[in-house]
């Protein structure tokens, strides 16, 4: 089977072209601070609405990371839990197709 | 996407909770027969709620001076239609909500029905209007990643524009603003999640390609073609 690698150079391009734009972007923005746009679409609710983001209160309470290394730390962890799926399962289908290999060239 | 907690209106809390819950049933539903159907499904499940899981956590500052996260939700409908998704959708944004602070139980409803929902109908959309064309499979898993997570932020601004309508111009004019802060920072993400995600799905035809055939999710010919030039 001949490798063709186009997918994999597509990404790596696509990956570096979205830095490149990034980087120029961010160089001519003054000011940008990379806030959430969860957290800009929520000052415009502030704005359209005529309140203030603080008046904004849980409906239901809410506990909240105690610092942004905590929260650093926990999102981390979602990416763990999704990563220990997504490597385990690749390496089961890598054992499953090397098993059925395996058998064929014993029998 | 994630609406924050407190920043909806009660009223529209109980709509979306409303419009998420039956098809969170239906999902439950589907995912129990599909499992019990075909053991093999588990694994591919695993794999496309994990990048879920993994694209969902990853805040990635985008060309606008904002920040925002890719969804991830696009394989997963593709693979297992737009309901189980919704399920698997709804566990991560109950997980942000109770431990992330991003999202919240009151505006679950409304955030699973951005991103569990409605995204992925339209990337199922997408697919199931390709499938069966001459369409390159992996063009085809590119389409539906890229616009499932588009419209999960379009739907975003969609839920918050009919809660909050502009003084001036009303909804459609607080549509338009939401939507730039919204969308125009998701695009370039949205594009390089469509690109990551064709590829994990290259991978996933070359390592277990009878799953692909047995769930029916592209015809044998399309598999064997896609391994041919893969």
């Amino acid at each position: 089977m001949a490798k063709n690698y186009t997918l994999e150079i597509l990404a790596v391009v696509a990956i570096l072209g979205f830095c490149a734009v990034f980087l120029y972007t961010s160089s001519t923005m003054t000011g940008a601070e990379f806030a959430g746009s969860d957290n800009v679409g929520s000052g415009l609710i502030a704005e359209f609405s005529g309140k203030d983001v603080e008046s904004f209160t849980p409906l239901i309470p809410q506990w909240e990371p105690p610092s942004g290394e905590i929260e650093s730390c926990l999102f981390a962890l979602q990416a763990a839990i999704g990563g220990i799926f997504v490597g385990g399962v690749f390496g089961y289908w890598l054992g499953q197709r090397k098993g059925l290999s395996d058998a064929k060239v014993n029998q | 996407m994630h609406i924050m907690e407190g920043f909806l209106p009660w009223q529209w809390c109980v709509v979306w909770w409303l419009i998420a819950l039956p098809c969170l049933m239906l999902g439950i539903w589907q995912l129990r027969k599909v499992i019990n159907a075909d053991r093999e499904a588990l694994p591919l499940l695993g794999v496309t709620g994990g990048f879920i899981f993994v694209l969902s956590s990853l805040k990635l500052p985008s060309v606008t001076g904002s920040c925002s996260h890719p969804t991830g939700t696009g394989l997963s409908a593709i693979c297992f239609g737009p309901w189980i998704t919704s399920v698997i959708c709804a566990i991560v944004l109950l997980f942000q909500s109770l431990f992330l602070a991003h999202g919240g139980l009151s505006v679950l409803g409304a955030n699973i029905v951005s991103m569990g929902i409605v995204g992925p109908l339209v990337g199922y959309a997408v697919y199931r209007l390709l499938k069966d064309t001459s369409v390159n499979i992996f063009l085809t898993v590119f389409l539906a990643t890229a616009l499932a997570d588009m419209f999960t932020y379009v739907t975003t601004s969609l839920e918050l524009a009919l809660a909050y309508p502009a003084e001036v111009g009303g909804f459609a004019s607080s549509f338009v603003m939401f939507m730039a802060i919204f969308a125009v920072t998701q695009l370039p993400l949205a594009i390089v999640e469509g690109i990551v995600l064709a590829l994990v799905f290259k991978y996933i035809v070359a390592l277990k390609p009878d799953i692909l055939i047995r769930m029916k999710i592209f015809s044998e010919a399309q598999i064997t073609a896609a391994r041919g030039e893969a």
